[in-house]
């Protein structure tokens, strides 16, 4: 219980000195700049836009140029498939219809 | 009650009428085959393959006017090491899936040479699919072509393409 009581007493809730919160503030003023803390954005707000939109349009460029090189394999692809495809099936029709004028030409 | 009975007769007609694709899934004879071909086109990948069809070379035109209006191409080709190696039955099975509108337009039956069966989809003169079966003994081909089909045009475009023909090439290793 000694326990209890110590650490109660040791968290209890305490007011500040008097003048604790002008000391602090007075402490910020004087330090210098650079330790205040940066600011989370650049000072100059069009340079950072100018960049983002940069970023955005080499995305959207380099998704774009990505898309068409992909979509150009595919239909390399497929056009091959299909000069197969058509070559294969004329190839079978045209057997079978000369193996009927042969037929026709042998009477 | 009226409407529903409608709506599902036109369904049951709508059906056979649309373009009729067959399954040509034969994985155990792709298994055992030395060479495959597998052509699967459907109608997306047919407009774009006719993007990339040249309008100035002449046989690469004419493809693409055939192809114009096309739902889809499929080919499977498997050629086999040995005589015997797929189920005779298998024409039989793809003829079965065939629709009412389906009729045979040249069978071809030789002991030397192809075996070939075309069927056509017939909707009054019009053509508007075809299966072609060719089957050699160590080799079985079929091919479906669906939505309308000049079958004279697609005669013309044998042995085109600056390809050589696959069946030339087969023949000769047989000899």
């Amino acid at each position: 219980m000694t326990l209890e009581n110590d650490l109660k007493h040791a968290l209890r809730r305490q007011a500040p000195a008097p003048g604790f919160a002008e000391r602090v503030m007075q402490q910020i003023e004087n330090q210098p700049e650079e330790l205040r803390g940066t600011p989370r954005y650049p000072r100059n707000p069009v340079w950072w836009r100018a960049a983002a939109a940069s970023v955005t349009l080499a995305a959207i460029l380099g998704g774009y140029a990505t898309h068409r090189v992909v979509e150009h394999r595919r239909g390399e692809r497929a056009k091959e498939q299909v000069l197969t495809a058509m070559r294969i099936a004329g190839e079978k029709v045209r057997y079978a219809q000369q193996e009927v004028r042969g037929i026709g030409t042998a009477d | 009650m009226r409407k529903f009975i409608l709506s599902l007769a036109l369904i049951i007609v709508a059906v056979p009428a649309s373009a009729q694709q067959i399954d040509l899934h034969f994985p155990e004879l792709a298994e055992k085959a030395d060479e495959v071909v597998d052509v699967t086109l459907d109608a997306n990948m047919l407009r774009l393959a006719a993007k990339f069809l040249s309008g100035k070379d002449t046989d690469e035109r004419a493809v693409r006017e055939m192809i114009g209006g096309l739902d889809g191409i499929y080919v499977r080709s498997y050629e086999f090491s040995e005589a015997g190696q797929y189920d005779k039955n298998l024409i039989n099975k793809i003829k079965s899936q065939l629709g009412p509108s389906w009729k045979p337009l040249v069978t071809v039956r030789s002991k030397t040479k192809d075996n070939v069966s075309i069927m056509a989809d017939m909707h009054g003169d019009k053509v508007t699919g075809l299966v072609i079966i060719a089957t050699e003994p160590r080799e079985f081909t079929i091919v479906n072509i669906s939505g309308p089909i000049d079958i004279d045009r697609l005669a013309e475009l044998s042995g085109q393409f600056g390809i050589p023909e696959i069946s030339k090439g087969r023949r000769h290793r047989d000899e």
